[in-house]
């Protein structure tokens, strides 16, 4: 994965730490490979979602390192260069100004109870259609809603999931957050 | 008077009907193969000639299988199996009363099970949720604040679920909530204009 590194030019892969960073800060959810590896492709980058996946889980685990060690920026990037003698040059640039920048206010808590197990949710798309005909039933007409959530997993990584409903089911998952949204109220 | 061809006793033959067709619909539309030609047979036309029965079933399953394509209505229906008594080798006015009532009694449930066979995509099978009061987080300001726990299970049909356990706070709950009644809009428009 470090030499994936190579071919993500610099403007994105600072784009990337700084997501990363914010992330570690509690600012953002998560950080969003999937449309970041959409733009990059767009560029012509040869990157998949999983290498970025990856790239992301070193880059976090190096931050969150380095905050719960409360490593200077020239310890981190003393430990960068022991680490990985392979990176790009304009990438421990980066790393370096992040950290200089915003390095000071991750903290890191010592207790693994308190880290999440599960995921945040982050943002719903939604699309309604209507099913007209299909091979088997030349007469459906069906109405039926694809919902898409944005979630971040506890590691931070964003995903999309999406699924069907139809009206009733809908009128039922509608309903089912209407309650909890009272229950939230009266706690 | 329809031109019948052959076939068991018409009067008597209304109630083995009826069953055939729930036969034919078990198979074709609720999902259960073992219900076989000769199981039928045997069950509900033990007097038949198995080329006999084959053809009966045939013709049935034809019909039932233009009908719920079209997912017809009472209008189409009678126009439907008006014509079929008329036609050469059709139907007799009592198996076409017999037909009726079993669309009647049948249409939505088959309705659905042929919605559901077109239905490819992950859908949300099941859903629970409660509500937790936060008492230990990274950030202090999020102590002993209330959220939902919500947990889905999605899938495809006949195929394996995935479980998705994801926090709501109030702010996200509201977020969801306002989504969520833009769809209901979309979904009045829609069922008002069709």
């Amino acid at each position: 994965a470090a030499d994936k590194i190579n071919v993500i030019p610099q403007d994105f892969f600072a784009e990337l730490c700084e997501q990363i960073i914010q992330h570690l800060n509690h600012k953002i959810p998560g950080v969003d490979t999937v449309e970041l590896c959409q733009r990059l492709q767009t560029s012509g980058i040869e990157v998949n979602v999983d290498d970025l996946a990856k790239i992301t889980n070193i880059i976090s685990f190096l931050f969150s390192t380095a905050a719960r060690n409360n490593l200077s920026t020239e310890d981190l990037v003393t430990a960068l260069g022991n680490a990985v003698s392979t990176l790009p040059k304009h990438a421990v640039q980066v790393i370096r100004h992040v950290w200089n920048e915003q390095g000071k206010s991750v903290s890191m808590s010592d207790d693994p109870a308190s880290m999440a197990t599960v995921g945040q949710f982050v943002d719903i798309k939604w699309k309604l259609g209507v099913a007209m005909s299909s091979d088997t039933c030349r007469s459906l007409k069906y109405p039926y809603v694809t919902v898409t959530l944005k979630v971040a997993d506890p590691s931070g990584q964003i995903t999309n999931k999406s699924f069907e409903m139809t009206i009733p089911q809908f009128k039922n998952f509608f309903r089912q957050f209407k309650e909890m949204a009272a229950v939230l109220e009266t706690v | 008077m329809a031109a019948a061809e052959q076939q068991p006793a018409a009067a008597e033959g209304c109630k083995p009907l009826g069953a055939l067709l729930n036969g034919i619909a078990q198979a074709a539309y609720y999902g259960k193969a073992d219900i076989t030609e000769e199981l039928l047979r045997g069950q509900l036309y033990p007097e038949a000639a198995p080329e006999e029965f084959r053809a009966l079933r045939a013709k049935m399953g034809g019909l039932l299988q233009s009908i719920a394509s079209a997912d017809m209505d009472f209008n189409q229906l009678e126009a439907f199996l008006t014509a079929q008594t008329k036609k050469q080798g059709g139907i007799t006015s009592d198996q076409a009363a017999v037909i009726a009532k079993f669309w009647k009694n049948h249409r939505a449930k088959i309705h659905e099970s042929l919605v559901n066979q077109s239905c490819w995509d992950n859908v949300l099978k099941n859903m629970n949720w409660r509500v937790d009061l936060k008492s230990q987080s990274r950030h202090i300001d999020q102590i002993n604040t209330p959220v939902a726990i919500v947990e889905m299970e999605l899938g495809r049909n006949g195929q394996e679920s995935e479980f998705l356990c994801l926090e709501f706070d109030e702010a996200k709950v509201s977020q969801m909530l306002k989504k969520l009644s833009e769809i209901e809009e979309s979904m009045t428009a829609l069922t008002q204009t069709t």
